[in-house]
């Protein structure tokens, strides 16, 4: 068995409390602003800016099949609004061109 | 109302299976870098971020740098403040023990279909904190089981897996699109992400390229006026 590590268990501890003092400071803080006006607009807008900010980089890297499969997704959300059906088809088109192209 | 833990719980199985392949590739690598059994679940159960506990373990090593590692894991964790603070809507006349008790377990996935679900729902935090609970589970059983069997799931990306996220995300973005007013911060969100990630390391491009989008859409976006 080995020996306890503080440094790592330090590490851990740090992490867990600024992780979570984040997740919670941040509904504490907008549920103190008055949501209406410009704050309303700012914080409806967060989800899909925060989702973009994620997702368009990983996008482009896959190059063209990256793009391709977003149509698709983008198509069988408008058509279907199904979540789960695109996200299948999504990652089964970038799993047959990492696989046969 | 009371079905909303179990409703949450199963909306989240369907990424959950790529969070459990991604904990796999974790155990794995913890392994490989002598990280600890009771070190990973310490760090599943208290830290419970993906992206930020592949940094760490990543960084880790005989000798650890242990103000480096918790400011790059806190780094890319500074998005959850943002994600805190755009659920505001869920939260609306709960206690202060509630947000406290339902905060923790929020990752990106039950945020994301969280936020998709009250769309067209009359929902309580309990969905995201059943998602939260789905994903603490297999998040936990993937890293476990990668650490003690082994890769089994050696290359997730093979699969397509790694797309699976933005896939999700990508499908739950298009879901909230509500008109032409949305496209100019879309784009601008999208793009400041982009340049910042050519040009900065680590994560901090989401944090800069949501707040960047969402202020514009302040400057862009005509108010409401009286609609309800």
């Amino acid at each position: 068995m080995e020996a306890i590590n503080l440094q790592a268990l330090l590490i851990i501890l740090f992490v867990s409390i600024g992780t979570y003092s984040l997740r919670v400071s941040g509904l504490l803080l907008s549920n103190k602003l008055v949501n209406e006006g410009k704050i309303k607009i700012f914080l409806d807008y967060l989800p899909a800016t925060l989702l973009l900010s994620l997702i368009v980089p990983s996008i482009l890297k896959e190059g063209i099949v990256g793009l391709v499969a977003t149509a698709f997704i983008a198509l069988i959300i408008y058509k279907t609004r199904s979540i789960l059906l695109s996200m299948i088809i999504g990652v089964g088109i970038v799993a047959l061109s990492r696989n046969f192209i | 109302m009371k079905n909303d833990f179990r409703n949450g719980f199963i909306a989240n199985i369907p990424i959950g299976i790529s969070v459990f392949a991604y904990g796999s590739v974790l155990g794995m690598i913890a392994t490989q870098k002598g990280v600890a059994l009771y070190e990973l679940v310490l760090m599943n159960i208290f830290i419970f971020a993906g992206s930020a506990q592949f940094v760490i373990v990543d960084m880790w090593s005989s000798s650890l740098d242990v103000i480096g590692i918790i400011l790059a894991a806190l780094m890319i964790n500074l998005r959850y403040f943002l994600v805190g603070a755009s659920l505001n809507q869920l939260f609306i006349g709960t206690t202060k023990k509630e947000k406290f008790k339902y905060m923790h377990l929020v990752a990106d996935e039950n945020w994301a279909i969280t936020i998709d679900k009250m769309k067209t729902q009359e929902i309580t935090p309990l969905f995201l904190f059943g998602g939260g609970i789905a994903l603490f589970f297999l998040w936990s059983l993937g890293t476990i089981g990668g650490y003690t069997l082994g890769g089994f799931i050696s290359d997730p990306s093979k699969f397509g897996l790694d797309f699976a996220f933005v896939a999700i995300f990508t499908a739950l973005t298009f879901n909230m699109y509500k008109g032409s007013s949305d496209i100019l911060p879309w784009f601008i969100a999208g793009l400041t992400a982009v340049i910042c990630e050519h040009f900065m390391d680590g994560k901090l491009y989401i944090v800069i390229g949501a707040l960047v989008g969402s202020l514009s859409a302040t400057y862009f976006v005509k108010e409401e006026h009286g609609s309800d």
